[in-house]
């Protein structure tokens, strides 16, 4: 049995030897799959998503009467999550709630911030395979999405970058002192009150935020604040990552 | 084609994270692997006061403020290292010393590294918990380097390595590193700074010699303790089980083995799953050292374990798995009185080879027994016996006790020689433990705290090191914090963050007198009614007052008000933590540890009279057939006009001619208290008994005078009805509020099977019939338990019949089923603790939940919460009884007292028959003892027992009868016993019975 998350006011050292205002070693790369329209791969920490897009494209008809038939694409998303991703093997069946939930966010995260109107009567559809879980899934799938899209080419209004926040105590720990913290791994995520919060761009505009554990009024701001500033710097590395790509690009037309 | 591989230059990570990859297995037996990143860095401070760069670096928390650094720049040294040192303990030392540790002679600024702190907790919880506690504390100077983070002391595990030497070689990494650090940041401060020695200690032969090798200060335990100006003292607190492990390994083959081997863990749990094996706390039995009882879910009555062998080495408490022994070795519950101290006195504490588990004079005492079970054929009252495989959780604490003088060897009683002595707990169900010392000479008669070690196969007792010393036997201060440290009592003075929570203005607060002030925001004032407080004489922390008036139609106004303790205890801050780790205030007859520091207790929060206080009340509207119109709570601001004694208030209520205001009131809570108890009554209530005496002791020097027994005067029972009311009212609204997280108290009904040894004993004996399908009718049965000529018989059979109750609880609503919430006792549907939340934790969240469901302010976080509300249950219902244990024990002690050098001739009655002996009660003194057989004559009598009629008939040299109930007279003295130096009370018999 390994020291929990009460020790960290010890040395004010995560369980992983972070400080409370760092990120875990975010890394991505974005093409990875060439029969997709758009693809990416990305690892925060443990946490290990591949996300193919592919669209926009005519919407079945089959379908009856979906919102896919209007004057806006349709965004549709689709998650599997691998076997061996967890520490358990789980199986999880189609009607999975949590993973029902997740997809119904993203689709109308990127719904709204997507530019659906140019392609009416379209389907654009996300998938996203989880291949290794340590926390922060939501919003990985948002990061690898947000590249995937970009990859595939479908215009957007900005970036939708996302991370998580917690705080250091439990909810009936009730610690006056509990500091906030930033991009929470799986076990942290067990003990800790914690949100996700997404962010449109550099702005502090909040697309996503969910928060499904009991946390003090008081300590929500906190957390909200430090999990925007999060926001900013994935932003800063999905924007290296894209402009990589993009220099490479010109680079190989450019021969 | 894309590929996904990275090229490990290209990453900025590379070099500072890494991955720890373990396995684990959980609960349920499945295998996991877990895989966690680690971040490691170069920010992580040494914390020395004579380091500069890590300041510069040291990180910050979220409001920017940096943790003080904690190592001293001038720390102590010994003889080896004058320049001072800091001390880097490994796993080992913390395993075996921690006592040392906590001392506070020596130990101060120690390093205490991540990898220990991890390795620590995966071996002892609760040592672990002491050393974080440790941490905390600002004057020893602990401090936690997280070694496994800092990148230049990160060690990867190598191939073929072990965990053990992995850790091992992280620690000597570590003292290494900061070695080096120090002279580095001595030698840039370039001052004139010493430069501290970094000193690993170690119990394991192998790391030393390797820190040797890599050029490292380290030193074993024993040998850095030497060098210490106490060093007698202090080595006496390294635990021997390391001692013993190498003893053992050089004589593995000489030592026989005297217990079984203990089943292996998984074959327990297998065995407890399919129900071959049965899981249980042990007990043992007050009058029989040898036989234990373990009450398991899968039988009604509680297995027997008889025998040293069978009990195998548990200790009172444990947490065991036992195995049912086949039928045909079933046995009785003994009928005998197995003392320890009498059987094996002359042991001699170093034999260690050779030794029978079971000594000749142990093996004839239960054979007697075996004996009798075969005379009296099958159909005997043998119960399922059972044996012990395995310990699942040791219940060791530190024992306070007293040194066997005859286990001291006279030649060492003035050397210094290092020698093992046995000592004898204070608690009889408890063996003796083996302790080794060097200052076995000065501990004679001395009361002092050891610890158990271990209890290996090849031991008969277990083997312990002592702690400290309490001080001479007998000695009030001695035996008081004896008795405290028995049951666990938390007695040390309040520390500084307690006391900063105090109100500032100290003795001179006042109730704003401004009612704008915000302390009156949404509180009533209620000064001018006519309050009054009725208390034992000398109560100092009164939480209760009461007041009546008639109203216009007819009824009266009834209310209770209660001190509004929780306006000055908030949720979560340090005084609060003490409190509910307190969790009660216990009373001792010359002493009482608070639960809130005087302040508050006595002054702010008591219901002074003639001062305004802050009150939470309850008001009832009742009419004259004391029936509730309506109730409602609300904090309040008291003025009390009067504190009465029991006594005052009786007085004052019988004197016609007094026909004041308070007066009248006082009569018209006693007339409905009356009627309140009829209704109680008639519901069911049991009026239970328990020997209640007080001791009279000197006012100057609180010597013990005299012992009296308590009257019982009606206004007792006046404020005893109005509280009960208040609980149980307060119950009902904070259920109603809160469904799954009210505090409150039951008291489950007693299986039936309690009752059955009393129930036929009333049958043999007096023809009687206890009945006990209800609370209704066992109460009705025991008000028919009477005797004409002895009008003390029914006040013994209550006393007995309440030993036979389960013990009332605080639970969390959402843990029980509404119909589970009954209180038996008072026969009740719902009830709380309210009252008195200046002695109680619990009262104390009762208002806090109150306070909530009136609106009065919002409801904290840790009194909502379901695991927290049971945590805090668990520990106030151990407080709480422990609180009632040391009560009674002080009592006892000062009887013992009260009657030293006395010699008094009192009546008895018998309450227990055994073959060789039996238990006599003295209502006047409240004392219950045991008269040996052999105590009768001056040689033992020889003795006849009918178990089935309770009667012990004795003939040769001195001829008797003795019989269950019956009234004795019994001659009582205090003797010291020669073997132990203790004293005790004494009763001899003079005559038996009237008949």
């Amino acid at each position: 049995m390994p020291l929990d998350t009460s020790t960290y006011s010890l040395a004010l050292l995560r369980l992983d030897g972070r400080r409370w205002n760092e990120l875990r070693r975010l890394t991505a790369q974005i093409s990875t799959q060439a029969a997709a329209d758009g693809s990416s791969y990305l690892e925060m920490g443990n946490t290990k998503v591949i996300c193919t897009v592919t669209g926009p494209a005519e919407g079945k008809r089959t379908g009856g009467a979906g919102t896919g038939g209007g004057n806006e694409a349709e965004v549709r998303v689709e998650i599997g999550i691998a076997g061996f991703s967890g520490v358990d093997r789980k199986r999880r069946g189609r009607n999975d709630k949590r993973i029902s939930e997740m997809q119904t966010t993203i689709s109308n995260t990127f719904a709204s911030s997507l530019f659906t109107h140019l392609y009416p009567h379209s389907t654009i559809n996300i998938n996203i395979h989880i291949l290794s879980q340590d926390g922060s899934l939501l919003a990985a799938c948002l990061n690898a999405s947000t590249l995937a899209l970009i990859d595939a080419g479908i215009p957007m209004r900005n970036y939708i970058c996302a991370c998580t926040a917690g705080s250091t105590s439990s909810h009936s720990a009730n610690d006056e002192a509990a500091d906030p913290l930033l991009d929470l791994n799986n076990l942290e995520e067990q003990e800790l009150p914690f949100l996700t919060v997404a962010t449109v761009g550099e702005s502090d505009e909040v697309a996503v935020l969910v928060l499904e554990t009991r946390v003090q009024m008081g300590r929500l701001e906190g957390m909200l604040a430090v999990g925007v500033d999060g926001c900013k710097q994935v932003r800063e590395i999905l924007d290296g990552v894209v402009r990589r790509r993009g220099k490479r690009i010109l680079e190989s037309a450019a021969v | 084609m894309t590929s996904l591989k990275r090229s490990l230059a290209s990453d900025p990570y590379a070099s500072n994270i890494s991955s720890k990859v373990y396995v684990r297995s959980t609960k349920s037996g499945k295998v996991q692997k877990i895989v966690r990143e680690v971040y490691l860095r170069q920010d992580i401070p040494c914390s020395s006061k004579l380091c500069s760069a890590c300041l510069k670096t040291a990180p910050r928390d979220a409001s920017g403020t940096l943790p003080p650094f904690v190592l001293s720049d001038t720390p102590a040294g010994t003889k080896e290292f004058p320049q001072g040192h800091y001390l880097v303990p490994d796993t080992n030392a913390l395993l075996n010393a921690m006592d040392l540790f906590e001392h506070n002679s020596a130990f101060y600024d120690v390093i205490i590294l991540q990898t220990v702190l991890e390795e620590l907790r995966n071996r002892s919880l609760p040592l672990y918990n002491r050393l974080i506690g440790l941490t905390k504390s600002e004057d020893k100077r602990f401090y936690v380097f997280f070694n496994d983070f800092r990148l230049e002391t990160y060690v990867t595990r190598e191939v073929g390595e072990s965990i053990n030497d992995r850790n091992d070689r992280a620690v000597r990494k570590a003292v290494h590193w900061y070695s080096e650090h120090l002279t580095q940041s001595v030698k840039t401060a370039g001052q004139r700074k010493i430069n501290p020695a970094i000193v690993m200690l170690s119990d394991d032969k192998d790391n030393l010699s390797k820190a040797k090798a890599d050029g490292i200060s380290a030193s074993s335990l024993e040998k850095y303790v030497a060098g210490l100006e106490n060093s007698d003292q202090l080595l006496d607190m390294i635990s021997v089980a390391k001692e013993n492990r190498e003893m053992k390994d050089a004589n593995a083959k000489a030592a026989e083995n005297l217990y079984q081997e203990y089943f292996s863990v998984s074959k327990m749990m297998t065995g407890v799953k399919n129900g071959t094996l049965h899981q249980g706390i042990f007990n043992v039995s007050p009058y029989n050292y040898l036989e234990g009882s373990v009450h398991v879910p899968a039988f009604d009555k509680s297995l027997l374990v008889l025998g040293r062998e069978n009990i195998n080495r548990s200790v009172q408490g444990d947490v065991v798995v036992i195995e049912i022994l086949p039928k045909d070795q079933w046995k009785e519950p003994s009928t005998k009185i197995i003392e320890e101290d009498t059987l094996n006195k002359n042991e001699n504490p170093d034999a260690e080879d050779g030794e029978q588990v079971v000594t000749e004079r142990e093996r004839r005492a239960l054979q007697e027994e075996v004996k009798q079970v075969h005379s009296k054929g099958t159909e005997g009252r043998a119960q399922p016996t059972a044996r012990v495989v395995g310990v699942v959780k040791r219940n060791w604490r530190q024992y306070v006790g007293h040194i066997d003088e005859s286990s001291v060897s006279q030649a060492a009683k003035q050397s210094r020689k290092q020698q093992m002595v046995f000592l004898i707990p204070m608690d009889k169900r408890i063996p003796k433990i083996r302790v080794r010392t060097r200052q076995a000479g000065e501990i004679i008669g001395k009361r002092v705290l050891v610890t158990i070690d271990s209890w290996d196969r090849d031991s008969r007792y277990p083997v312990g090191h002592f702690v400290r010393s309490l001080g001479d036997l007998e000695t009030k201060g001695a035996e008081t914090e004896a008795l405290l440290l028995e049951y666990d009592v938390q007695y040390r003075p309040f520390p500084k963050a307690v006391l900063d929570c105090l109100p500032k203005e100290g003795h001179n607060w006042i109730v704003p007198p401004s009612m704008d002030d915000p302390g009156w925001v949404n509180r009533r004032d209620l000064r001018g009614l006519q309050i009054c407080s009725i208390d034992p004489i000398g109560c100092q922390d009164i939480d209760d007052a009461l007041h009546a008036r008639p109203l216009p139609n007819g009824n009266f106004e009834v209310g209770v008000h209660i001190a509004d303790v929780s306006h000055f205890v908030k949720p979560n801050n340090a005084m609060d933590a003490e409190a509910s780790i307190r969790g009660t205030t216990v009373y001792l007859v010359d002493k009482r540890i608070d639960m809130l520091p005087m302040l508050l207790g006595t002054d702010l929060c008591s219901l002074k009279p003639y001062v305004e206080r802050y009150a939470f009340s309850a008001i009832w509207e009742i009419t004259p057939d004391a029936e509730i119109v309506n109730s409602e709570f609300t904090k309040s601001v008291i003025k009390s006009r009067e504190a009465f004694s029991y006594q005052d208030a009786q007085n004052r209520v019988d004197d016609a001619s007094q026909q004041d205001e308070l007066t009248t009131a006082m009569r018209t809570l006693l007339m409905l208290s009356k009627k309140f108890k009829q209704k109680r009554m008639d519901a069911g209530a049991l009026s239970l008994s328990s020997p209640e005496v007080r001791v009279e002791t000197e006012s100057e020097t609180s010597d013990p005078i005299d012992v009296k027994t308590k009257e019982h005067l009606d206004t007792m029972s006046l404020v005893e009805e109005f509280m009960l009311l208040a609980n149980c009212s307060v119950a009902a609204k904070i259920y109603d509020a809160f469904p799954q997280t009210a505090m409150l108290r039951r008291h489950g009904a007693p299986p039936k099977t309690n009752f059955e040894e009393l129930a036929n004993q009333l049958k043999v004996k007096r023809n009687l019939e206890l009945k006990t399908d209800s609370s209704k009718a066992l109460a009705d049965s025991l008000d028919a338990c009477v005797d004409p000529q002895e009008p003390f018989f029914n006040t013994l059979v209550r006393i007995m019949a309440t030993r036979c109750m389960m013990s009332a609880e605080y639970f969390c609503s959402g843990t029980q089923a509404y119909p589970e919430f009954r209180h038996y006792g008072l026969a009740s549907e719902i009830y709380t603790h309210f009252t008195s939340p200046i002695r109680r934790y619990a009262d104390l969240v009762a208002h806090r939940q109150l306070a909530a469901a009136i609106d009065y302010e919002q409801l904290d976080a840790s009194v909502r919460s379901k695991g927290k509300l049971e945590a805090v249950c668990k520990n106030i219902n151990v407080r709480h009884r422990n609180a009632q244990q040391a009560g009674r024990a002080s009592i006892e002690y000062y009887v013992g007292q009260a009657l030293k050098g006395r010699i008094v001739e009192e009546e008895g009655f018998v309450m227990k028959v055994f073959s060789n002996g039996f238990v006599v009660f003295v209502p006047r003194f409240g004392i219950e003892s045991l008269i040996r057989l052999r105590d009768l004559a001056d040689i033992e009598p020889e003795s006849t027992f009918d178990a089935e009629n309770y009667i012990l008939k004795t003939s040769g040299s001195r001829e008797v009868e003795v019989e269950l109930f019956e009234k004795v007279v019994v001659r009582i003295s205090d003797v010291v016993e020669e073997g132990t130096g203790k004293r005790k009370v004494k009763l001899e018999l003079v005559k038996t019975g009237s008949k």
